[in-house]
């Protein structure tokens, strides 16, 4: 089976119940990302979206058309954040058919961009 | 300054077992809508010997270690000040909900960046299950204007 061109991926707009499932399923507590105050001390006119909730559906991008286990690398610089209510576009794009590898976007509705990378897929 | 005497700590290798439940919350929280990652019989329909998990899940893992914010408490790094600025996973080997994953992680570098006003830490993180390395991570931790530590 050849790689697709292009995969693309939307979710959101991110609640608080995902924000609060998030923190308990991950562990990261941190009230930036719970606690409006916070946020709003910290700068942000809304709580801060985890980044590595963006990363967990950058890697959905990828196991929604490869199935799981099909992933074996993901490298992602975060360059902006997704606040609360956010929806967030990611994209992929084949970069080297051969090898499996695929060039990496994210950015939010409003086109603060998320994130920056890359991934390879095992292939079939 | 980050006391530099931190490069190469490395945690002691603790094991962690995947809870079933936890991986289901975390699929609920990210909108995963793929049942093999909390249903044994269409994990098995799909080709696994279990249920798998998902690929960013390690890091939740990782957390039940050693989390980062524990490191930055040992390298007396101000929580306030700290970015995730870049994140990576190698998969070698599959994860399955049940497994016994032994984690270790190492402090590999801190690098000062613009004359001191930020230093990046690369924390290196290996989760083997049995005798395989299924996995390895890095995850890059920005620190803005860090503070005179010792």
């Amino acid at each position: 089976m050849s790689l697709p061109q292009t995969l693309t991926l939307r979710c959101g707009p991110v609640t608080a119940v995902d924000l609060a499932l998030f923190a308990a399923a991950s562990g990261d507590h941190n009230p930036l990302h719970l606690d409006a105050e916070t946020a709003r001390r910290a700068g942000f006119e809304r709580p801060v979206v985890h980044g590595m909730y963006t990363l967990a559906n950058a890697a959905r991008l990828f196991t929604q058309t490869f199935g799981a286990g099909r992933l074996i690398e993901l490298q992602t610089r975060f360059t902006g954040v997704a606040l609360l209510g956010d929806s967030v576009s990611f994209e992929a794009t084949l970069t080297d058919p051969a090898g499996g590898h695929y060039s990496l976007t994210a950015h939010t509705d409003g086109g603060t961009q998320l994130v920056s990378g890359s991934a390879r897929v095992a292939l079939a | 300054m980050i006391d530099r005497g931190h490069i190469g700590f490395t945690t002691a290798p603790t094991t962690v077992t995947v809870d079933a439940w936890r991986v289901k919350l975390f699929c609920q929280a990210v909108g995963e809508t793929d049942t093999v990652y909390w249903d044994q019989q269409a994990a098995r329909a799909a080709g696994h010997p279990a249920c798998p998990l998902p690929p960013t899940y390690l890091k939740a893992l990782e957390g039940e270690h050693f989390s980062s914010a524990a490191l930055m408490q040992l390298l007396k790094v101000p929580l306030a000040g700290v970015l995730h600025a870049e994140q990576a996973f190698e998969h070698h080997a599959p994860v399955h909900v049940g497994d016994r994953v032994e984690i270790s992680r190492e402090v590999t570098d801190i690098v000062d960046k613009k004359g001191g006003a930020m230093s990046l830490i690369f924390v290196d993180t290996t989760y083997r299950v049995g005798t395989l390395t299924a996995a390895r991570s890095r995850q890059t931790i920005l620190v803005r204007q860090p503070q005179a530590t010792t």
